[in-house]
Order: C-alpha cells, then sequence, then structure tokens
C-alpha cells in the first residue's frame, strides 16, 4: 500500500529513522532513543497521531537492552505507527512521554513495575498491581517464576489416603501431572 | 450416587460427641442441623473466573433460591465462603481475613480447577497453588470453570454434609491453627497478622489443642505490635481545613 | 477481635475521611478496589487499587508453547472472553504470514458478534443493579444463558469457546444452527420493547444515570477512551470501521452514537449497538451457507511449531472498546513477548478516578459499571 502523501513528507524531515512499511495500515519506525519525544510530537502535531493505543516493553537480555514500542493511531492518515527504540538495561532510565500522551502514565506506571525502568517526568511511579510484591521486577527475563513457585508453594497431593480405595477398583487419576507431556518433570 | 469424600482432614473428634450422650440434645442437635443446611447464606468472593457462573445459578434459570441459598454482602452474616476461582497472593490475604470475621460454624467451598492445585496457573508467581494450606476446605468443585449445574450440585453435597453433621472443618482450623499460620506465613512473611485472636476463640469453642499453639503463633507474639487505631483523618489539605 | 479493638477512639471531628471501596464489595464489578476520600457524601478523590486479579499472563504466556497459549488467552476477560482468542490468533497467523480461509473469517465475525451480545446483556444487568433496579439483572442474565447455550452447541463450551486456533476455526457449525441462532435473534429483537419499557425508558434510570460520570468528547479523547463509551460523548469511532479486519468491511452496519456522555448515554450506546449486533447476526446467516471451503489453513505440528521471528500489533473492537495485542517472536517455539492492550485499563483506572471526583458515593459504582470496566483486563 502507498503511504499517504503528506506522512512522506512528514517522515523526509526526519533524519536518522527507519521506516518500514510492513503491511496495510501497519507502518514501523525505528527511532534513536534521544529522538523519540521530538518524533512523537512531530506526529502528534503533523499527522494527528492523537491515540496512543498502548506502549509495550521488551526484555532483549541477550543484547542487554529493553525495547520500548509506541503504538500510535491517526484517524487523519488511518495508519497505526509502531514507534521502537531501544535503551539500555542498566540503568533503565528513560524519558516520559506524558506531557503529550495522558494515557501513558498508566502504561509507564505498568513496565516500571513490571521490569523496572524508570520514567523521568511521568507523574505516577508508584506500584500499582504488585503492591504487595517484594521480589524482583517480574517480567524480567531472567525472573524464573516456576523456580519461585516451587519456592513458596506445596503442590497438591495426588495421592491422598481415601483415593487408594478408588484405585484398587480400577479408578483414580489416569494420568498424574508429573507424568503429562508438557509437566514440569517431563522438561527435564 | 457414590459419595466420595474430600481431600480434606475433618478431624472427627470421638470426644465431641460422647459428651453430648444426652438424648434430647441429640434431637435438637439434629434439628438445629437441619435447620442450618436449609437456610444457608452465601457470601462469594469474587475471586476469579468462576464468578461469572454465579450469576446465572442465583437468577431466574438455574435459581440457587429454591435450596434455600441467597447471597449475602457481609462475611459476619454469611455461613457459606465460596471462593470463585485462583486465588491471587494479594486477594489470599483478604480472603483469610473475611474467612476469620465469618462466625462459625462456616463453610468453605471452592470452585474451579485453580483453588484445587493451581489449575492452568500453576506457573504463575502471582496465584496461590492450593487453598486448604490456607483454611480448611469443606468441598471443591472442579472444573475450569464449573456449570451453574455443578456448582448446584455441589452445594446440595454440602447441604447433606451438614444434615449428618460431617461439615466439621471449619473446627479443624482452631485446632491446627498453627499448621495454617505457617503456611501463611511463608507466603506473606513472618510478620503476617490478623486482627483476629484465633487462640482466643479455639479456648471459647473448647477446640484448644496442641496443635493450636506452636513455633508459627510464638512468631505471632513475637512480632506483634498493639494495632494502630485506625486514622480517619487522612491527607487533610490546608484548603478544607480554612474552610 | 481483640480487646484494643473494641476499645473507640475519640476522633477529631471532621467530615473528610477515607473509604475502602471494594475489594469483596457488592457495588464493585469483579475484584478491584477503590480507595474513596470523603467529604459527607461527595467524593474528593479516588484511587483504584488493582492486582487482585493479577496472574502474570504475559509471563505464563512465554513459558507455554504457541498452540498452548490459546486456552490460556480467553481468561484474560472473563465477561467477553472471545475476542481474545480472536486477537491472538489474528496475530499468530500474521507472525506466520497465513491465510485464513474465507469461512473461517465469516465464522470468527459470527462468534465476535455473539460474544458481545453476552456482554452488553450482562452490562445492562450490571447497571441496573447499581440504580437498585434487579429485574433487569435477571432478565439480562437468563437471555445471556440463550446465546451461551448456542456458544455450547457450537463450540462445547459456555464461557470461554476456545472456538480459535491460528489458521482458522476448530469445525464447523452444527446442522440447523443458523436457524436456531435466527430465531434466537428473533426473540431478542422481540425482548428489545420489553426491557425499553423495563428499563431503558424508567425513571429511576434516567433520574439517576443522565449526568452522572460525565465526560466530555474532549476528555475522552485524552484519557484514550475507546468503545462505546466514546462513542457515547458522540463521536463515531469504531475499530471494525476505521481499521476493518477479518470481514467487517463486508458487513452493513451503522455505528451509534449519543451526546450525553453521561452514564445514561453509555447505557443507550449499547442497547443501539445490540440492534447492530443483530443486525450483524442476520446478514451472516444469510452469507454463510453459500461460502464454501475450508475452515482452517494447514498449520504444521502444533507441537513443534517455531513461529518466524517479527512482530505484530493486532487491534480489535471488543465490547468493551479497543483490543490491542502486541506479539513478538524471536523465532521459538514461544512466544518471546506478549502486551494486552485491554480496553479497561484506560476507563478503568484514569478515567474511573477522575470521573469519581466530586460525584456521591451511591454514584461511584453506577459509574464503574457504567463504564464497563473489566478488572481482569486490568490485572491481565
Amino acid at each position: 500500500m502507498e503511504k499517504p502523501i503528506h506522512m512522506e513528507y512528514l517522515l523526509n524531515e526526519l533524519a536518522n529513522i527507519k521506516v518500514r512499511n510492513e503491511r496495510q495500515r501497519r507502518m514501523r519506525l525505528d527511532v534513536p532513543s534521544k529522538e523519540l519525544p521530538a518524533v512523537l510530537e512531530l506526529l502528534k502535531g503533523r499527522a494527528g497521531f492523537m491515540h496512543l493505543s498502548a506502549i509495550s516493553c521488551v526484555d532483549w537480555i541477550d543484547e542487554n537492552q529493553f525495547e520500548l514500542v509506541y503504538h500510535l493511531w491517526s484517524n487523519q492518515v488511518s495508519t497505526l505507527v509502531s514507534a521502537h527504540t531501544r535503551i539500555e538495561r542498566d540503568p533503565g532510565v528513560y524519558l516520559s512521554v506524558y506531557d503529550l500522551y495522558k494515557p501513558a502514565a498508566f502504561w509507564e506506571r505498568d513496565i516500571h513495575e513490571m521490569y523496572g525502568v524508570f520514567f523521568e517526568g511521568s507523574p505516577d511511579m508508584e506500584k500499582f498491581i504488585l503492591t504487595e510484591w517484594d521480589g524482583p521486577p517480574p517480567m524480567r527475563k531472567e525472573f524464573d517464576s516456576e523456580a519461585w513457585v516451587n519456592d513458596h508453594f506445596d503442590w497438591q497431593n495426588y495421592r491422598p489416603d481415601w483415593l487408594q480405595e478408588i484405585e484398587q477398583e480400577g479408578g483414580g487419576i489416569a494420568i498424574l501431572p508429573d507424568e503429562q507431556r508438557f509437566s514440569r518433570k517431563a522438561e527435564e | 450416587m457414590k459419595e466420595f469424600p474430600v481431600p480434606v482432614q475433618t478431624a472427627e473428634d470421638p470426644s465431641v460427641k460422647k459428651q453430648s450422650g444426652n438424648i434430647f440434645s441429640n434431637v435438637f442437635d439434629e434439628l438445629v442441623r437441619f435447620a442450618q443446611s436449609r437456610s444457608l447464606f452465601m457470601l462469594h468472593y469474587c475471586t476469579g473466573c468462576g464468578a461469572i457462573e454465579l450469576p446465572p445459578a442465583m437468577t431466574s434459570r438455574f435459581d440457587m433460591e429454591r435450596l434455600g441459598i441467597q447471597p449475602m454482602v457481609t462475611p459476619r452474616q454469611a455461613d457459606i465462603l465460596l471462593i470463585t476461582g485462583y486465588v491471587s497472593v494479594k486477594t489470599l490475604k483478604r480472603v483469610i481475613l473475611t474467612y476469620e470475621q465469618m462466625n462459625a460454624p462456616k463453610y468453605v467451598i471452592g470452585i474451579c480447577s485453580c483453588t484445587v492445585n493451581g489449575g492452568m496457573y500453576w506457573q504463575s508467581y502471582a496465584t496461590a497453588k492450593k487453598l486448604n494450606d490456607y483454611m480448611p476446605v469443606d468441598l471443591y468443585i472442579a472444573g475450569c470453570m464449573p456449570r451453574p449445574e455443578a456448582v448446584i450440585s455441589g452445594l446440595r453435597q454440602l447441604m447433606e454434609k451438614i444434615k449428618i453433621g460431617e461439615a466439621n472443618s471449619w473446627q479443624d482450623y482452631f485446632k491446627r491453627y498453627d499448621y495454617y499460620l505457617g503456611n501463611q506465613q511463608r507466603l506473606f512473611g513472618e510478620t503476617w497478622q490478623t486482627p483476629t485472636d484465633i487462640i482466643g476463640e479455639s479456648k471459647h469453642y473448647s477446640l484448644h489443642t496442641p496443635e493450636t499453639e506452636g513455633e508459627h503463633t510464638r512468631l505471632l507474639e513475637l512480632h506483634q505490635r498493639p494495632l494502630e487505631p485506625l486514622e480517619m483523618r487522612l491527607g487533610l489539605s490546608e484548603k478544607t481545613e480554612d474552610r | 477481635m481483640r480487646a484494643e479493638n473494641y476499645e473507640p477512639k475519640q476522633h477529631p471531628p471532621s467530615h473528610e475521611y477515607e473509604l475502602n471501596f471494594g475489594p469483596n464489595h457488592p457495588g464493585i464489578e469483579g475484584n478491584y478496589a477503590l480507595k474513596v476520600k470523603l467529604h459527607g457524601d461527595t467524593v474528593v478523590s479516588a484511587r483504584a487499587d488493582a492486582g487482585y486479579l493479577h496472574r502474570g499472563f504475559e509471563k505464563l504466556m512465554e513459558q507455554r508453547l504457541w498452540i498452548q497459549n490459546i486456552a490460556l488467552v480467553p481468561r484474560i476477560c472473563v465477561p467477553d472472553p472471545s475476542p481474545m482468542e480472536v486477537a491472538y490468533s489474528m496475530a499468530v497467523e500474521q507472525l506466520c504470514g497465513l491465510d485464513v480461509p474465507e469461512r473461517a473469517q465469516w465464522l470468527r465475525v459470527m462468534q465476535l458478534e455473539m460474544s458481545r451480545i453476552t456482554a452488553h446483556l450482562f452490562y445492562f444487568g450490571g447497571h441496573a443493579a447499581t440504580t437498585g433496579m434487579y429485574n433487569p439483572m435477571f432478565w439480562g442474565v437468563a437471555d445471556r444463558d440463550l446465546v451461551l447455550d448456542l456458544f455450547e452447541e457450537l463450540t462445547g463450551g459456555r464461557v470461554y469457546c476456545i472456538y480459535n486456533m491460528p489458521g482458522g476455526v476448530r469445525r464447523d457449525i452444527p446442522e440447523g444452527f443458523l436457524d436456531r441462532l435466527s430465531r434466537l435473534l428473533d426473540y431478542l429483537e422481540s425482548r428489545l420493547p420489553e426491557y425499553d419499557n423495563l428499563f431503558f425508558t424508567n425513571h429511576v434510570l434516567i433520574n439517576r444515570a443522565k449526568g452522572t460520570g460525565q465526560m466530555s468528547q474532549h476528555q475522552a479523547l485524552e484519557w484514550a477512551v475507546t468503545g462505546p463509551n466514546l462513542r457515547a460523548t458522540g463521536l463515531q469511532c469504531d475499530v471494525r470501521r476505521d481499521d476493518p479486519y477479518l470481514v467487517y468491511d463486508e458487513l452493513e452496519f451503522d455505528i451509534p452514537v449519543e451526546q450525553g456522555g453521561d452514564a445514561l448515554a453509555r447505557t443507550l450506546v449499547r442497547r443501539s449497538e445490540l440492534q447492530q449486533s443483530i443486525r450483524i447476526l442476520r446478514q451472516i446467516i444469510q452469507r454463510l451457507p453459500s461460502i464454501k471451503g475450508p475452515i482452517r489453513a494447514p498449520i504444521p505440528n502444533p507441537l513443534a511449531w517455531n513461529v518466524p521471528a517479527g512482530e505484530a500489533y493486532v487491534r480489535l473492537e471488543s465490547s468493551k472498546g479497543e483490543l490491542g495485542w502486541y506479539v513478538v517472536s524471536n523465532g521459538g517455539q514461544k512466544p518471546y513477548r506478549v502486551h494486552v492492550r485491554g480496553p479497561s485499563s484506560m476507563h478503568a483506572v484514569q478515567v474511573l478516578e477522575n470521573l469519581a471526583k466530586g460525584s456521591r458515593l451511591e454514584d461511584v459504582a453506577q459509574i464503574m459499571f457504567s463504564l464497563d470496566a473489566c478488572p481482569p483486563e486490568v490485572d491481565r
């Protein structure tokens, strides 16, 4: 699909940005982290990208980077732009876009508690979902939730006394959870 | 229909039955149990997915009220605590507080597979895996999620159990409080406190056993701090004070 | 109770106090809490407290195979689960470059619209109950059950259908299904005037809902409100029309709008949407028999399926607003990252906090239900 004409003009003004038109009404921009707020401001002001659909964070642990993806929709040009930028995993600090988009407050707060990325200038970085969680940010790739579960919980007893009578009559659990195909024991 | 016992030790104590050897009191007990089983108020804590099948079960199509079971909004007046689905750790604290507020006799029903063994969230860091570690459960209704018919059939089994006097697992919480508190402390940390004095209540119900107190309840006393009175004036801004 | 709890404490005279609203409260939708600061009966400020339904879906999905996740995804939004599985399947199809057969697309639209009807009927009941009318709740839940019966016939599941998989749908419609669906639609349409009499033109509703929780179009756009809540402020904006997916561009339907932006307008928009869903389903009943072909594109062995590296962002119009799914694959057997934009994560947090401010305490529940907030979407 051809790009709408004024989008083309707009994108020509921006240096250092890779543009990919992946499929209909979808566009991917790769932006250096320093320029992203300026790009968003330009998109909002000149092409009507008023709607911030979401901000996603991807943890690329092998490259020691976080990728932040800003999904913007414009009714004016009927295109969803995904602006990608990468920041260093350590210390994991970035600028808030709250002054441009109000909904960013929710997504930045969410990313902060799930990944530990701090957004400077965001109105509220308090914990929201994980208020009673004192472990590491759980969505980071190095956090092993299965090990945490094994540390903190016991598994249900699948061979209780009352089941033995039923088992002698030929009933009972057909395949125990540990013996099932994708169980934690089978994968070891 | 074959009655399967539930995987909870109800700790049937023969000494309790012997005490009430009087035939009149036996008849009276039976009458009370019959009355109890026919008028149950249910507090459904909406912990997860299973809550979506309760409105059909309660309203005109499946109509739970014909069994004498009605929803109740406060824990202090409820008989049944219905845990509808997976219990996240944050919710579990509230569930325990709610359970301890309820007056005995009280019954707990775990709906959905997630309350039995974690269900499809067995890998999740956020949900508790089996409910009967933290409070005694009378009955589990498995399914993801159980249909309204299954919920009603489970409630009828509970009514039968109450009628014959077998639904006594609430006594287990007083008798083995140390065990349940230990599991709660393992998950919430050593400083975990509830406002209810379970040990005192266990003496009141004459259900105090050697297992009621132990190393975990000692920890409770160690970390016990006087409950701070609820501060009702929170963050008054200067403007409102001027007014 | 310990003795010290019984001792009443003398508080300084004050009209301003804090109240915990939820998580276990009949006026709260699901397992969610609001901390409300009150002056008399008027809300001075409100603060949302979520996380009671948090399961760590996004983490769980990274640990499971692509095909296993199909069973997991409908659980994200309990009252309206079908859009979740469709969105996830569409995202995987975009990553793999799979072409979905036309018949499967029509069946998906049918499922989505039936799901929208169930969600809206449930919504009417919830909103009615918060205004003190319990009859519409009984009606709505009972009528919703009739749609669930058809879901059960089609998919085997009442609420969680798990009908989709990447590449298409799991099975074709059973014999005579379209006739039964058609009869159900006739029945629902004949019920609408009765609902009007009972609920939508009821003075109790109009007096309580008019002007309650009002937001302007400007505010709604600023807070990224989508779906029926945005259309209640007078803006014709619908993902099905603006960014069409599946076969929505072949279907005829209107996008109803209301001007008020208050609780009443939000309910009336959904009432008109119910009619539009019935209209869409009638078109599907007409067209579906003439569309032949397979219902599923062939996919590789799902137990050893390496989805090509890439990313996809899928937008869908669920009954609550714009649903977004961002799926990243690094070429492995499991997703590398899944991010769900639940529509409620906007209107159940920021918008609810702002609209509750200045309203009366008894209206807070109504505002929450009229926004159709779905806490599991916020918590994930």
